[in-house]
């Protein structure tokens, strides 16, 4: 298991009293016990703590396995930052 | 007066997130007592009064339900619920109740802390908008329990939640619904908006000495008003309903009345104010000598509590002698848009228990405040059959609620 995953898996315990640990890295977030403004605040956070800037690139992202892949491609340049776009979260 | 079951609306649930706590039984007997719940505001080094409250989020969400979950919305929820509790609520038509709520400055701790994140790093948590919104509370509460028909929310300043109760009132007697968590909440202790409401130079100058004794509503030595945070609501019944449920009523809405000054945003003007008074009267049928005592809006202000007196002597005229008019503002400080809900409580507990309670440190009453105080201690009043509540907001609408002893 990466070393990000564990730690996204950290955040979300801590952040949302989730047990993370049951949530399979390749399954969907949003079936996992996360909606939509959870995800949302899930990702805000994620940038803060991992310095990145998910933006465009994170609408792809839908399990929490993905998006540690998301987070180190980033994190390691092998990923240019997209622009910024509107994100998918569903709304009025 | 309105006979039995004539166009009444019973109130049979009450829920209170106030300074003096949140059993409102134990509130109304601290009131009583003349006992403040002010107490000095931690956030700032010099003395700062204010009215703050005691609540643990834990005891009613999880982390998950904190997610763009204001503190204005946290004490709206559990306020509703403890008034759900209290009215021994439990299986409803859903489709058949409503959410009304008063609310002045909505999610303002999500907003600055939005603005403050802003200022310093350049990023804003996303969920700032959906926590911040004036309507949040009044969602949360309809989401929390399922209700599913008006849910509305209502931004009048000072009067947010007493126009709330009145329109949850008018709903039920058009039969729109049969049930209503009306009431109002607020929560804008934070920095910005205190330091804010110190600038316009409304609040009172904390007692160095006693700083819980600083709000004094008609006495010659006011200053203003104490900032509060808090939450109160009401369930409210047709009388129908509540009959068929076998309901404890603790009192009727009988009437209300709305009127706006369309003269100033701030300056408050006896005239609107009186007619806001009549028109509750009117439409609970009730005539000024029949009203024993009345909540008043009574800010401390130097020119607010002369002109609401002035008010009420113009519509009571020689009858005055028969009523009874108290703040309770100097113990529970002003709650903006909630306090209009909070004082509903308060003037229906009077009703229910035949008490009055006072307004506290007035001991030199201002001769320009010529109305039949309470003061100090509470009364006893066991004949009383009526009262009513006031709320006069910035912006001009004067929102008076008309309230009736069961029969």
């Amino acid at each position: 298991m990466s070393d990000t995953l564990e730690q996204l898996r950290e955040l979300i315990k801590e952040k949302f009293d989730i047990d993370a640990s049951k949530i399979d890295p390749s399954a969907s977030v949003l079936e996992s016990g996360l909606d939509s403004l959870a995800l949302t605040e899930l990702l805000f956070t994620v940038e803060e703590k991992f310095g990145v800037e998910l933006l465009e690139a994170a609408r792809e992202v839908t399990t929490l396995g993905g998006l540690a892949t998301l987070v180190d491609q980033l994190r390691s340049g092998a990923r240019p930052a997209p622009p910024a776009q509107s994100n998918a979260m569903p709304m009025r | 007066m309105l006979r039995p079951g004539e166009d009444s609306v019973a109130i049979t649930g009450l829920g209170v997130i106030s300074p003096h706590g949140d059993e409102p039984g134990a509130m109304f007997d601290a009131l009583m007592a003349g006992t403040s719940g002010l107490r000095r505001w931690r956030e700032a080094a010099e003395p700062v009064v204010v009215g703050s409250v005691q609540f643990e989020p834990a005891r009613w969400f999880t982390k998950m339900q904190m997610l763009g979950l204001d503190r204005v919305s946290q004490l709206a929820v559990a306020a509703a619920e403890m008034a759900r509790t209290d009215a021994g609520m439990q299986e409803v038509d859903p489709f058949r109740v409503g959410v009304f709520v008063g609310c002045g400055m909505g999610g303002a701790t999500s907003i600055e802390a939005a603005f403050r994140s802003y200022a310093t790093t350049g990023r804003v948590p996303p969920l700032s908008i959906p926590a911040g919104m004036g309507n949040a509370p009044a969602a949360h509460i309809a989401m929390r329990s399922g209700f599913k028909g008006p849910v509305l929310s209502y931004c009048v300043a000072c009067a947010s939640s007493a126009v709330a109760i009145a329109e949850a009132g008018k709903s039920i007697r058009t039969g729109e619904i049969d049930i209503a968590f009306a009431g109002g909440t607020e929560a804008m202790l934070v920095p910005a908006i205190v330091r804010a409401w110190q600038a316009l130079q409304t609040l009172a100058t904390p007692d160095p000495e006693h700083i819980e004794t600083s709000c004094r509503p008609f006495a010659l030595d006011r200053s203003g008003f104490v900032l509060a945070e808090g939450a109160a609501f009401l369930v409210m019944e047709s009388a129908d309903h509540a009959e068929r449920r076998g309901a404890r009523i603790y009192a009727d809405l009988a009437g209300s009345g709305v009127s706006c000054d369309a003269t100033h945003l701030t300056k408050p003007d006896s005239a609107g104010q009186a007619r806001a008074i009549r028109g509750a009267l009117l439409s609970a049928h009730l005539q000024p000598a029949d009203v024993g005592y009345c909540n008043a809006h009574g800010t401390a202000t130097p020119a607010g509590d002369v002109v609401e007196c002035d008010a009420l002597r113009s519509v009571w005229g020689d009858d005055i002698a028969g009523l009874r008019v108290s703040s309770t503002k100097s113990m529970h400080g002003h709650l903006l848009g909630g306090a209009g809900a909070l004082e509903a409580v308060i003037t229906v507990l009077a009703l229910n228990r035949g008490q009055i309670p006072p307004t506290a440190f007035c001991t030199r009453p201002d001769p320009k405040c010529a109305v039949p105080l309470v003061r100090e201690q509470g009364e006893e009043a066991p004949r009383l059959r009526a009262a009513i509540s006031n709320s006069f907001a910035f912006g001009g609408t004067n929102v008076v609620l008309a309230f009736q002893r069961k029969h």
